[in-house]
């Protein structure tokens, strides 16, 4: 057995006894003594160790000693992680505001005249984002997301080149939501 | 899918991925960054160069992927800026 096994046990055993505030009492003298063994034993059996290859460093953990270091680590992790971002999803309780025809079309009207590449006094029901207002596709693209920030749910690639005008956005919008007057 | 979709398509996401990226700053930036490389780079007609500039996209949404998780691993205070507590009228 080297110096280094022996530094190596030595340590792990102070690392043993310093948490015994915490573990309970039975539990760190029994692993105490087996480090102590540890230490002892295989300065003793050197002699065998060399004929027979005796491996003594890695000594054999019940389930119990498993348990207790998975579990300990386990619970370090969560107590780690509770509040970052695995669980940054909001529960709301309350219910989404009615929507009406009448609300749907004054909030994408709104969103619109927000979006600084649009004319507000262009801007029209009928209108047509390409045609009329002059936007582009990568333009149409950012009006579809804003869209979908406004009303709360995907507009997939195939619906989003569908909707050329304010007032398909509108009735797109009042069909997934069920909205009829 | 034509190439004018899959444009359409990577510009969605990669603005949708940029958006989570924890960092203000390195969410302005990208934001600001795609929207002007995408602009820029509208009037290439060339097919090879359209699918190299494809690919390096896809290799940035990629990355703001990664980005996003590690930004999110090593989360920082937000800025002032991001605070968007409103003034009360009696705060002045």
């Amino acid at each position: 057995m080297s110096f280094t096994q022996i530094a190596r046990s030595c340590s792990r055993l102070a690392a043993t006894l310093a948490p015994r505030r915490i573990a309970s009492g039975a539990l760190v003298q029994s692993q105490a003594s087996r480090m102590m063994h540890r230490i002892a034993v295989p300065s003793m059996t050197s002699q065998l160790s060399q004929k027979f290859a005796v491996r003594s460093y890695s000594a054999k953990s019940t389930i119990e000693d498993i348990k207790f270091r998975v579990l300990k680590v386990v619970s370090a992790y969560d107590k780690e992680c509770s509040g970052r971002w695995q669980t940054q999803s909001v529960r709301r309780y309350s219910a989404k505001p009615p929507l009406s025809l009448k609300l749907i079309n004054e909030r994408v009207l709104l969103v619109l005249k927000l979006y600084d590449k649009i004319d507000p006094s262009k801007l029209n029901v009928e209108s047509h984002f390409i045609n009329d207002l002059g936007l582009d596709s990568l333009d149409h693209v950012e009006v579809i997301m804003a869209m979908e920030d406004e009303f709360g749910f995907e507009i997939p690639d195939s619906d989003a080149e569908k909707l050329l005008k304010p007032a398909d956005i509108i009735k797109y919008v009042a069909d997934k939501e069920d909205v009829y007057e | 899918m034509s190439t004018r979709r899959q444009a359409i398509t990577l510009y969605r996401n990669l603005l949708r991925e940029s958006e989570k990226l924890p960092s203000y700053n390195f969410r302005m930036y990208a934001a600001r960054k795609i929207r002007d490389t995408f602009r820029a780079n509208s009037g290439i007609r060339d097919f090879g160069e359209i699918d190299r500039q494809m690919v390096a996209g896809q290799q940035n949404l990629e990355l703001i992927r990664r980005q996003v998780i590690i930004g999110h691993l090593y989360s920082a205070d937000k800025l002032v800026i991001e605070n968007k507590k409103t003034l009360k009228p009696s705060d002045d």
